[in-house]
């Protein structure tokens, strides 16, 4: 598919794919939109997970021996990247778009995800060895 | 010396099927990728089309993606793509009219909307220093002898090209017309002005669109810094309602 056709307008989004022109802005651009998507679709697998607990312990505890296998241990560590992920940038986004922070949105970005490699590495050792 | 280098180049035309045709052509190593345009052009197919004026990046006109960036060809050395194909495509986020000619008026009529003018107020100095002091001008004459200076800005389109909000939305304001809202900002102390600038960027499809992916900065060949207008006339923005909220 040719993305530069004008009449393909519907398709435009995927020029933020376009990843000859990725650099670090552009990187946590795509970042942000991908934790985003992921986010909103966990919020409605939690919902329907809630839901489990109008059927009693029948419904419920069965799902929880699910959630303790390391499958499912997993999703959580998806989840819990998602969320430092999305989070610290959003900070970054936040700073920078009030004008602080401005030249230093590259350095600021790195320390952050340096961060939140670090939060999701105590996550992982407590979900795992905890 | 001479550099053999293969030219990968997106052909269009209104109502017909876009595709890449490839030209093998010569050029000296000193060339940048605007000569091999040429080259092209001038050996393999006059019909290819092009725009191109100065050669030495002040008019902005020669814009394209190389190898998917946006760059002025007119200066990107054909050396820094050695061994490889380069592959040449319109800017992105305009009308293509043919081939690497894209249609820039939208970009230019933004510009306008903030009463944008190509050149700063006469000034007396040079980046904060004294003109008497650069290198060879007249010290004696130079205080008597204030400049017009062209802005950085060369108005080549790389920023609308390289914004992905733009790709999404293209009634967005754009990385340049907000930054020359932002210079018009700078030049006025009248309150009537400023309000009225103010709330040209202060849109839905003004500096709020913007999503923070700094391409516009990153991609820019004169170090404008589109971004950072953005973000000092969001801060400007949120002041004045600060201000008003508050009724400072």
């Amino acid at each position: 598919m040719n993305l530069y056709r004008p009449e393909l307008k519907r398709f435009r989004f995927l020029r933020w794919f376009d990843f000859r022109s990725w650099r670090l802005g552009m990187l946590a651009y795509i970042l942000n939109r991908v934790t985003a998507i992921g986010l909103v679709v966990y919020l409605y697998l939690h919902l329907a997970v809630l839901f489990l607990l109008a059927q009693g312990p029948s419904g419920w505890d069965p799902f929880i021996q699910i959630a303790r296998t390391p499958w499912f241990l997993m999703l959580d560590v998806i989840l819990l990247a998602g969320l430092l992920i999305h989070g610290l940038n959003g900070l970054r986004v936040a700073l920078t778009g009030f004008g602080y922070g401005v030249r230093s949105q590259k350095p600021l970005f790195i320390a952050l995800m340096i961060f939140a490699a670090i939060v999701l590495a105590v996550g992982v050792f407590k979900m795992f060895m905890g | 010396m001479s550099l053999q280098v293969t030219l990968k180049i997106l052909r269009s035309r209104p109502h017909q099927e876009q595709r890449y045709d490839t030209f093998d052509v010569t050029v000296p190593d000193a060339a940048n990728v605007l000569d091999a345009i040429e080259q092209a052009w001038a050996h393999h197919d006059r019909d290819l089309m092009f725009r191109h004026a100065c050669h030495h990046a002040s008019c902005g006109t020669c814009a394209v993606r190389i190898n998917g960036r946006e760059k002025l060809p007119c200066i990107a050395p054909v050396k820094d793509y050695d061994g490889g194909e380069i592959k040449i495509e319109p800017l992105r986020n305009f009308p293509i009219v043919g081939d690497l000619v894209v249609d820039v008026a939208p970009f230019f009529q933004n510009q306008e909307a903030s009463d944008f003018i190509i050149t700063r107020p006469t000034e007396n100095e040079l980046d904060g220093k004294a003109i008497a002091h650069t290198q060879g001008l007249d010290p004696e004459s130079a205080p008597t002898v204030p400049f017009n200076r062209f802005e950085n800005c060369v108005e080549c389109g790389i920023c609308l090209s390289a914004c992905p909000t733009m790709s999404a939305d293209y009634k967005f304001f754009g990385p340049a017309g907000l930054a020359a809202i932002k210079r018009q900002l700078d030049k006025t102390t009248d309150a009537n002005e400023r309000e009225k600038l103010l709330h040209l960027a202060d849109d839905e499809h003004g500096v709020w669109r913007c999503h923070s992916a700094w391409e516009c900065t990153e991609a820019c060949p004169q170090s404008v810094f589109p971004a950072e207008s953005i973000m000092a006339l969001r801060k400007e923005i949120n002041a004045q309602r600060f201000k008003k909220f508050f009724r400072l």
